[in-house]
């Protein structure tokens, strides 16, 4: 039972250290919009704005 | 369509997970680290499928940004599951591939509610801001697990060569992508920042596959002579 409540807490930890380090990330360098992907594949580029 | 140099990058960093697959089969580890393998298989076939809708499409086309997100949500899951399986080779010896296996269910149920519970509120396409939400933060799952991978192989004094070079290659990965971004918010002028992020999606495969190649299963080496500080 012990392992598996110290299996649960590790657990919470790599995840609040996890989106703590994307949360400061995000704010600290990327005006809030990180975006991380695998691979050399080229990132989709945003549409061009449209004529009115 | 990308220009030439990304494009190059492309075609080279696919050729180079191509490689890692081939070398695993001709060394006969296919099945040792069939995982890593099954990350890299993935990664071609995504890559091979998000070249077929650029080509149609072209790069700014919602299929393609589609195609991108929900394969690279795909591709994040098998690194994970592939991140998994080196921790259960890590600690295998000490019978705790039971625990391991339920700590990384249970953390990718967590990443998983984590995600929803951000884009709950949403008002955009539910499915596609799930996909790109999930593997956002299993990212950074993978890179606070890979530390404590590699941890775990310090303080157990592992020296097997390749799962060695493989942590420590994925960590250097994860690290230098995530610094990559803190780079182009600095200095997103340069033509050479932005192609950052593809050349070091390079970095993991060619690295693995040097590894592959160049270690057989028995070859064996001291991190721990690394980090130790003599008193």
């Amino acid at each position: 039972m012990s392992r598996k409540l110290g299996a649960l807490t590790l657990v919470l930890g790599i995840l609040v250290c996890s989106m703590g380090l994307k949360t400061a990330l995000s704010n600290s360098h990327a005006s809030g919009a990180v975006l991380v992907a695998n691979g050399p594949d080229p990132l989709p580029t945003p549409p061009p704005p449209q004529k009115p | 369509m990308p220009g030439s140099v990304a494009s190059l990058i492309w075609y080279l960093g696919t050729a180079l997970e191509l490689a890692f697959v081939v070398c695993s089969i001709a060394r006969k580890s296919f099945l040792r680290y069939f995982f890593l393998n099954l990350y890299f298989l993935l990664a071609v076939g995504s890559s091979v499928g998000r070249h077929l809708i650029l080509s149609s499409f072209g790069q700014s086309s919602d299929q393609y940004r589609y195609a991108y997100f929900y394969t690279d949500a795909l591709l994040t899951l098998a690194l994970y599951v592939a991140l998994i399986s080196l921790f259960s080779d890590v600690l295998g010896e000490f019978r705790f591939g039971k625990y391991v296996r339920l700590s990384a269910v249970l953390l990718l149920l967590g990443t998983a509610v984590f995600s929803y519970g951000v884009i709950a509120q949403s008002t955009e396409r539910l499915s596609t801001k799930f996909a790109y939400e999930l593997s956002q933060n299993l990212y950074f799952v993978g890179l606070v697990l890979t530390y404590l991978l590699w941890g775990t192989v310090v303080k157990l004094r592992e020296t097997r060569a390749r799962l060695v070079q493989f942590i420590l290659a994925l960590g250097l990965y994860f690290s230098a992508y995530a610094a990559s971004y803190a780079l182009v918010n600095l200095a997103s002028k340069y033509a050479v920042i932005n192609l950052m992020g593809p050349i070091l999606g390079c970095l993991l495969p060619l690295s693995w596959t040097i590894t592959i190649w160049r270690y057989s299963e028995e070859a064996r080496l001291v991190p721990a002579q690394l980090v130790a500080v003599p008193r």
